[in-house]
């Protein structure tokens, strides 16, 4: 057999994958329990296995935090903790012991900080040297790009990226992105930007007729129909504090 | 080459048999050798259509299942000479179709020199309709016009453009058309209708026909006999015309304009 590269035992190759950010307002795991049930309304598959990122950056560094309590606590979520960010340097130590990764990211300037005054922390709060890792803000996903019809029943999801659409989507089908999407053709159907909390996402589209919309979450349905005075032509979507408002994009010179 | 087309809806009772069936003979009638399969196994109602019921032996679940061989099920139609009949089954369910079973079936047809092969869908998205539109070349997408017949039709759409043995294997796409059935211009007017072109602004796909709505397609199905033969009635044009376009002939959209009686008819009541 010849040795292609892909009978190699291992490959190593950047990837980047979606996580839900689990961001905690408080340390006592009797609350987080309670909170998580109210969100999941009691469906046991609300969260599919994701992967999650404890978000302790609200957190005082000098409040204690059950991290193995926690896991399980998600793990009964079905939500999978595979790192923490925003972590104060009094807790990296107990983060490490419990096998979690360290994100550095979006939130972690102050562990950052605290890690340049403290050098002991240093060994732990850098990532593995020579892999540098895709930092979500820093490498932009291409956006996927549709440019068949999205019918009834058809589902069209763009991972962690922009979802542009060029042909038209039809009532009955749902077209989701963790961006923002975009249609420039007739958009009927349902339409959630922002779906892994993204809340700045927004719906653009030519020839806006859908039957519900969502960003971030935040949803709201047509039953009594799309606003005419914005149907049909340009027009976004986007969350203005916890309301879905939807603007015109004409320009105001050629609206009639 | 064989061309297999498939004529399907998903809705039920819109027209799939009547024009499977009208289709099928309109191209026998030019000359060309066609089979037309029903794959509503179960409900077999095409046998009904083409008047053939009390020759029916063996169906297609025998032949998939090898308990008969194709030139035992195949039913010569009573009009046409180069029209054949494989009925379904009555006694069976839609799971004794297979993949495999299809495909060979569809394969030794093709070998028999059929020049074309017209699968007759079940109605629904299950197994029946998948099995009628894997292997399609072409389909005709038969839609009433009205909001929910046309919401299924997408559906099928959608199923065929991922589901086909063409879509799976990459290949060239399957070939579809739009054809309107039990067409009313008068309520169209009226708004109690949708338009077709109100119709093909949501599919997006070409039109090959509309088939006006007429009592004469109900008395011919009980009759036993396609559509397409009550020569000159409206509906008998209108198949004929969608087999010309089929075969890429150029035919004027027909029975899509409303005429108002006029006032001599109005006046006496006269038909």
């Amino acid at each position: 057999m010849s040795k292609s590269p892909s009978s190699l035992p291992i490959e190593i190759k950047i990837s980047t994958v979606v996580a839900i950010s689990a961001i905690l307002h408080s340390s006592d795991p009797i609350a987080i329990d309670a909170a998580l049930t109210q969100m999941t309304g009691g469906v046991s598959d609300f969260f599919e296995d994701e992967f999650a990122v404890i978000d302790v950056a609200a957190i005082a560094d000098s409040a204690y935090i059950d991290w193995r309590a926690l896991v399980d606590l998600l793990k009964k979520y079905r939500l999978n903790a595979v790192a923490v960010r925003g972590a104060g340097p009094g807790m990296l130590a107990a983060i490490k012991a419990r096998g979690l990764a360290l994100d550095d990211g979006a939130g972690a300037d102050r562990a950052r900080e605290d890690v340049a005054a403290a050098s002991a922390a240093v060994t732990i709060a850098q990532p593995p040297a020579p892999a540098p890792q895709p930092q979500p803000q820093s490498v932009a996903l291409p956006a996927m790009i549709v440019d068949t019809p999205v019918r009834a029943g058809q589902r069209v999801y763009a991972r962690g990226c922009d979802l542009i659409i060029t042909a038209a989507v039809n009532n009955g089908a749902e077209i989701i992105a963790d961006g923002s999407i975009h249609v420039y053709a007739p958009m009927h159907g349902r339409a959630l930007a922002g779906a892994s909390g993204n809340a700045d996402s927004r719906i653009f589209g030519l020839a806006l007729q859908p039957e519900l919309v969502s960003i971030a979450g935040v949803y709201r349905t047509f039953d009594e129909g799309f606003p005419a005075e914005l149907a049909r032509q340009p027009a976004q979507i986007r969350l203005v504090g916890d309301r879905i408002d939807i603007s015109s994009l004409t320009p105001a010179s050629s609206r009639t | 080459m064989a061309r297999i087309i498939v004529v399907t809806s998903g809705k039920g009772g819109v027209g799939k048999t009547t024009s499977s069936a009208s289709f099928s003979t309109g191209l026998a009638l030019r000359g060309h050798k066609t089979a037309v399969l029903d794959f509503d196994v179960g409900l077999r109602n095409l046998d009904l259509i083409m008047g053939c019921e009390r020759r029916v032996v063996y169906d297609l679940v025998n032949v998939v299942n090898g308990e008969a061989t194709l030139n035992q099920a195949l039913i010569k139609d009573k009009h046409c000479d180069n029209l054949f009949i494989l009925p379904a089954s009555q006694t069976r369910d839609k799971d004794a179709l297979s993949e495999d079973g299809i495909e060979r079936v569809l394969n030794e047809l093709v070998k028999m020199d059929f020049e074309f092969i017209i699968c007759d869908s079940p109605a629904g998205i299950e197994h029946g309709a998948l099995m009628a539109l894997t292997f399609a070349d072409e389909a005709l997408i038969v839609t009433n016009p009205e909001v929910s017949s046309v919401r299924d039709s997408d559906r099928i759409l959608g199923i065929i453009q991922a589901k086909s043995r063409r879509a799976q294997t990459g290949g060239e796409p399957v070939k579809e058309h739009l054809l309107i059935t039990r067409y009313s211009p008068k309520r169209v007017e009226n708004d109690e209708m949708l338009s077709y072109q109100d119709v093909q602004e949501i599919l997006r796909i070409p039109l090959i026909g509309i088939i006006p709505e007429s009592e004469s397609v109900l008395h011919a199905s009980n009759q036993g006999n396609p559509a397409i033969h009550f020569k000159g009635t409206d509906v008998a044009e209108a198949y004929e015309d969608v087999v010309a376009r089929f075969l890429g002939e150029e035919r004027p959209l027909r029975f899509t304009n409303y005429e108002k009686p006029g006032l001599l008819q109005r006046l006496f009541g006269t038909k």
